[in-house]
């Protein structure tokens, strides 16, 4: 349903006298199916969140494109990108900062409603309930602001909005982090739910591994803006393949950490994205690295489990 | 690096304001050198008028006039006065340092003023004191400075006649005289000021008291004495100086109500007779002038700012 | 919005409605001369006296409150129509635009104030139609930058991507959403420029460049009365005092509106309010290196005391990690900050004592305490980006808490300052000694943290959520240091989190805290098999793990401090509550050999 094909974006950075690019995400080919949930998963700085955002439109290609059912979101006119954000739908991280602090959150949700003139005037009300319905909330309230609810209320409000115009793919980006544990969990199956009932497509972009195992059916791990290792969830969490995958799962403490396989520690910080290493991005960090990792950029490599490392 | 920059920027904006001058005579609507010689509706001479036009150069093309003027700033020659015929440089230079005078003995006094006031009261956040200072900044600061002056000359040099009203004595002649004499328009601006001084220190104070890097040298149990200094007072004092320095600057010309009200002889007092004789080399001259003092004392706060705070120099 | 100004809103309204009713009220007419009463002093048809061509004094008072207030109404409001138009579309439209109106308007910027005017009234000539353009051209690039700056603020906000992702228009959004954030500081600048106004005004028409003569004006009487101060001194003081106090009442206003603006919370003094007798039967715990007991902690709101921790009691032995564990709002990090002693000022300790080695910190003076923190109780907290002082070394930060503590050479104390780099893993540690924060990485400035808390060998460390701001991988570093540093120096460690997982790691013990109390508590690994109270059961159930079932989560919200639920805090929430639970509020009973849990129904 959407895919994307050799996806970058770099942002310039620096002075006017030192002006270079910075390399967010670099060379990202991945497919959302209808009806699937693809988890994005890196640290701070891997580009994931840049990745929805190209998704959407929202940002500029650099280089590669983004298709959805075909159409090239970069060459849309200005009316088909009007349909097109209809369709294409985002839920944010911050609860808080998402909503508008002085409208009422029956008419946020209603603003899809209006810019795409989805339902007459007297019907908004309805479809407005109909949404807090959906998503758990009480009708009536419609007329409340958003510093009356909670955080968890909230991202169910944002939810709400994002499903208000009928969207068929959802980035959700870090949806949870924000909320408490026992709130997380609510959101999660609210998520869950609404994805089998709508048969949404979704990107669900995370830095936490558990949460991402048991919403997404396939995950994708970035590091440095390149995916490392894309595949079905239950193949990566049971055999990680790449050496940063198997150093995320060992390193996310567990609830059972006599049962944890055998830990492997990455020494130092991630290189900073405006200055990545030559060849794999990881090997300044990898214990497995080898001379040639430094010249040659691995490739994705393999058929529904694909892994980019030239050691495995 | 960034020095450089910051100097750059500095250059571009003395080069921009002289233009904003040169331009600003020919964006009045109507021929300028009969707008500067008309006085009370009555129409002015024709050959006074042709005159003028060639004494200012106003018959050429306008971009010769801009280089020709760029290119006389140059070499510091800002012409002659329309009053006297005298270089308008020399009567800058006599009187410049009289201005400066005045507002660094007002600065000084703020400073010692109104710093150490205000972060008393934020550390006696709520107390009596804190209340009457905070209340006292307050009536200072909407005392408008021509009426402090005009209240000052008549308290002590009407009735108490302690000192004469106002005036000027070199240093070098009598020095006690002199320090009298800038010790009352000096003060007239000092109260204002240090009642802003204080009002920013206060605030910036009680905002940095509650960073958590604070909490630190707390938890670290560092003596309240040394977090004052050391991590307070140094962090607060960074948007006070960029008030402090922005105020100067706007006393530069703001000094014309308290040398008119004291007869101080410095730059403002000159510009007022300017203007009132529509002396526009004189005009120009002054206004170029104090640009460019302003230009350069927000580079000099950006200086202390960058020496103060690492992250700035980058 | 909260409270508006209204006494300085009042003052305001009530000269200016005398400004505007001036003609109607009956006075004199204020250019009217009577020049054989020039200078006369007070009397009934003329109360505050005759100026120096006889016209009555409070009729120019007034009048001249008429044309100060619309000359300064005049401006500011052209200064703003322009000024924040300008700021808008520079924001809005960055690019060109914004190099064309906010360049341009910095140009202005190169110019003081006054002098500006003063260059316009050269130009233009004095009078008052000259003065509204000429004030108006001062104030402007203030309503521009105000403006630009709302915009830009407005722009970044997630809610206004939110309309973009929706597909809303640029002029929807600048309507909706834009226009509302700027409209409180864009009032706020028009309050200033008003009350800039009228002084600039009155200085302009004293030197004789504003108001022309003979029409009233506050400057000009001013100026006229100087000549004749000898003889009148009050016809100077009445212009004076008029000037003085309507700036008064608009600063007043100014403030009031920036308050009201943009709020800042007020903090009440410090206010430690201790129970002098201690309860019999709060003796300490002779191995424990921290007993805590009965801590409460009262924190003053505008509508009455909330008690974000009640009743906390808990033990820290040596070489042993104690995690406090708990959702936000739970209290765990007031606990914390409690025990320390710094508690934020509208928060106090009511109830209870918290023993180190004997000595009770919540009764000590804090010149006492102060010794104490940083050399027996250290801490690291949550944000390693905000918590260093971002000016100074890091080298000369760690030598600090050395040698707040220590009387060592500047020298030795940074020679150790080194050492403990090193030790706590910073890569370098002789030449990084000499960075500042910003240029060292979060996970490398929480070592840093952790360095300054063990500087002075303590016996008790808090971790008040030390890892939550960090990436997973740099989390595992960070744990694993604390755990090394635990054995190596026999640390006792008192570790707050809202992570489960991360409990499971670290924690010897666990103490699971829910609305300020403490639900449970045990060693983790057997509070983790076999919870006791339905609240950690149901927390354990939400949290996502690796293997095992899809997490669930716990209905309902945690109840506000300010609306807690009778009995036990859980019950509503609770699935095995019954009609005895919200009776009254469970003590922590006994569950087990080390375990307590504020259930009454634990074994049933």
């Amino acid at each position: 349903m959407i895919t994307t094909e050799h996806l970058g974006k770099s942002f310039p950075i620096g002075g006017l006298f030192n002006r270079h690019a910075l390399h967010a995400v670099r060379d990202v080919s991945i497919t959302v199916g209808r009806g699937e949930t693809l988890g994005l998963v890196g640290e701070s700085g891997s580009g994931k969140s840049t990745v929805g955002r190209l998704m959407l439109g929202l940002l500029p290609a650099t280089t590669g494109r983004v298709l959805f059912e075909g159409q090239d979101l970069a060459a849309a006119r200005p009316a088909q990108m009007r349909t097109l954000r209809r369709r294409l739908q985002l839920v944010f991280q911050d609860p808080y900062a998402s909503l508008d602090p002085r409208r009422t959150i029956g008419a946020q949700i209603a603003d899809a409603l209006v810019i795409h003139k989805l339902v007459s005037p007297s019907f908004r009300p309805a479809r407005v309930a109909a949404l807090l319905d959906q998503v758990g909330l009480a009708p009536d309230h419609a007329a409340r602001y958003p510093h009356q609810f909670s955080g968890g209320q909230r991202q169910r409000i944002g939810i709400a909005r994002a499903l208000a115009s009928g969207p068929d793919f959802l980035v959700a980006d870090e949806p949870v982090s924000a909320l408490d544990v026992s709130v997380q969990a609510q959101v999660l199956a609210l998520l869950a739910g609404l994805r089998a009932e709508l048969g949404l497509a979704m990107l669900f972009i995370s830095h936490d591994l558990p949460v991402v195992r048991h919403l997404a059916d396939r995950v994708a791990v970035m590091y440095l803006g390149r995916i490392m290792e894309e595949g079905p969830v239950k193949a990566v969490f049971a055999t990680p393949r790449h050496p940063y995958t198997q150093a995320l799962l060992s390193a996310a403490p567990s609830l059972h950490p006599e049962r944890r396989r055998a830990r492997t520690l990455l020494q130092g910080d991630p290189p900073s994205p405006a200055n990545p290493p030559s060849g794999c991005v990881f090997r300044t960090r990898c214990p497995i690295a080898a001379p040639a990792c430094a010249s040659t950029i691995p490739a994705l490599a393999g058929l529904t489990h694909r892994v980019a490392c030239i050691r495995v | 690096m960034w020095f450089l920059r910051r100097l750059g920027i500095s250059v571009v904006l003395v080069w921009v304001a002289a233009s904003v001058v040169f331009l600003a005579i020919h964006l009045v609507p109507g021929d300028p050198a009969e707008l500067l010689l008309s006085q009370g509706g009555s129409a002015p001479d024709r050959a006074m008028v042709e005159e003028l036009r060639d004494q200012l150069g106003l018959n050429r093309p306008l971009y010769v006039q801009y280089g020709q003027q760029m290119w006389r700033l140059l070499h510091f020659d800002l012409g002659r006065s329309m009053q006297d015929d005298s270089p308008v440089s020399e009567e800058i230079l006599r009187r410049l340092p009289r201005t400066l005078e005045l507002i660094l003995a007002a600065g000084l006094m703020a400073v010692v003023i109104g710093i150490p006031g205000g972060t008393a009261a934020a550390m006696r956040r709520g107390s009596v004191f804190d209340r009457a200072t905070s209340w006292l900044a307050s009536l200072a600061l909407a005392i408008p400075v021509f009426v402090v002056g005009t209240l000052i000359v008549m308290v002590f040099a009407q009735w108490l006649r302690w000192v004469p009203a106002g005036g000027f004595i070199a240093f070098a002649k009598d020095p006690v005289q002199h320090l009298i004499l800038l010790a009352m328009p000096a003060s007239a601006i000092g109260l204002g000021l240090s009642a802003v001084m204080f009002r920013m220190t206060r605030a910036a104070v009680l905002d940095v008291m509650l960073k958590d890097y604070v909490r630190t040298a707390r938890a670290k149990g560092v003596k309240p004495g040394r977090i004052l200094t050391r991590h307070v007072v140094r962090t607060a004092l960074m948007p006070v100086i960029t008030v402090l320095a922005l105020y100067l600057g706007t006393l530069l010309g703001g000094t014309v109500l308290v040398e008119f009200v004291f007869n101080w002889p410095g730059l403002s007092g000159s510009l007022v007779s300017a203007v009132n004789a529509r002396d526009y080399p004189q005009v120009v001259g002054i206004v170029l002038v104090i640009s460019v003092l302003f230009v350069g004392l927000n580079l000099t706060v950006d200086i202390i700012y960058g020496l103060l705070d690492p992250r700035v120099r980058k | 919005m909260t409270r508006l100004p209204w006494p300085a809103l009042a003052a305001t309204a009530l000269i200016a409605v005398l400004a505007i009713l001036a003609p109607w009220l009956g006075l004199p007419n204020p250019v009217t001369m009577d020049v054989p009463h020039r200078l006369a002093g007070p009397s009934a048809a003329h109360w505050l006296g005759q100026d120096e061509f006889g016209r009555d004094v409070l009729t120019r008072l007034i009048w001249g409150a008429r044309v100060s207030l619309s000359v300064a109404v005049s401006a500011a409001a052209l200064a703003c129509l322009i000024g924040t138009a300008l700021g808008i579309t520079g924001g809005y439209l960055r690019g060109i635009a914004e190099i064309l109106t906010l360049r341009s308007i910095d140009v202005l910027l190169c110019f003081p104030p006054l002098l500006l005017a003063l260059l316009v009234v050269t130009l233009l000539g004095p009078g008052a139609t000259t003065l509204i353009p000429v004030l108006a051209l001062v104030y402007l690039p203030g309503f521009t930058r105000v403006a630009y700056a709302g915009v830009l603020t407005a722009r970044s906000q997630d809610y206004v991507e939110a309309m973009r992702v929706l597909g809303a228009g640029s002029g929807r959004i600048m309507l909706r959403t834009i226009l509302p954030n700027i409209g409180g500081p864009v009032l706020v600048q028009f309050s200033l420029a008003m009350a800039a106004a009228v002084v600039l005004e009155s200085g302009l028409s004293f030197l004789g460049l504003g108001v022309v003569p003979p029409a009233p004006s506050w400057g000009l009487m001013i100026g006229a009365a100087r000549a004749t101060m000898a003889q009148a001194p009050l016809l100077l003081l009445w212009p004076c005092l008029a000037l003085t106090l309507t700036v008064l009442v608009m600063n007043a206003l100014c403030d009031g509106l920036r308050d009201a603006v943009d709020p800042h919370p007020t903090y009440r003094p410090a206010a430690r309010r201790l129970l002098d007798a201690i309860a019999p039967g709060l003796l300490p715990t002779p191995k424990a290196v921290l007993d805590l007991a009965h801590l409460t902690v009262e924190i003053d709101t505008p509508a009455g005391p909330i008690h974000p921790v009640r009743d906390v009691s808990l033990q820290v032995f040596p070489g042993e990690t104690l995690a406090i564990v708990g959702e936000s709002g739970s209290g765990k990090s007031v606990t914390s900050l409690a025990i320390t002693g710094l508690l934020p000022g509208a928060a106090h300790v009511t109830e209870g004592a918290a023993f180190l080695d004997g000595t009770d910190l919540l009764r000590l003076p804090e010149e006492s305490l102060r010794k104490l923190r940083g050399d027996k109780i250290a801490m690291v907290f949550q944000d390693p980006g905000s918590s260093l002082n971002p000016v100074h070394r890091i080298g000369a930060q760690i030598a600090e808490a050395i040698r707040a503590h220590r009387p060592l050479s500047d020298k030795a104390a940074r020679a150790e300052a080194i050492a403990l780099l090193r030790r706590v893993g910073l890569p370098d540690p002789d030449s990084r000694a000499r960075a500042y924060p910003h240029e060292l990485s979060g996970g490398q400035r929480q070592r840093v943290m952790i360095a300054i808390a063990i500087a002075n060998h303590p016996s008790l460390l808090i971790a008040d959520e030390p890892t939550t701001a960090l990436d997973v991988t740099i989390q595992a570093q960070i744990l694993e240091l604390l755990s090394d540093l635990k054995r190596e120096r026999g640390l006792a460690l008192l570790f707050i989190t809202h992570a489960l997982p991360v409990v499971a790691e670290i924690a010897d013990r666990v103490a699971v805290m829910y609305a300020g109390e403490i639900v449970e508590t045990g060693p983790t690994a057997e509070v983790f098999l076999a919870p006791h109270h339905p609240y950690t059961a149901a927390l354990l159930r939400s949290a996502p793990d690796e293997e095992g079932p899809p997490p669930v989560g716990i209905p309902g919200i945690v109840p506000p401090p300010t609306a807690l639920p009778p009995g036990c805090t859980f019950a509503p929430r609770c699935p095995r509550a019954i009609p005895e639970c919200t009776a009254a509020p469970p003590a922590l009973r006994s569950a087990g050999a080390g375990r307590l849990t504020r259930c009454i129904r634990w074994n049933a």
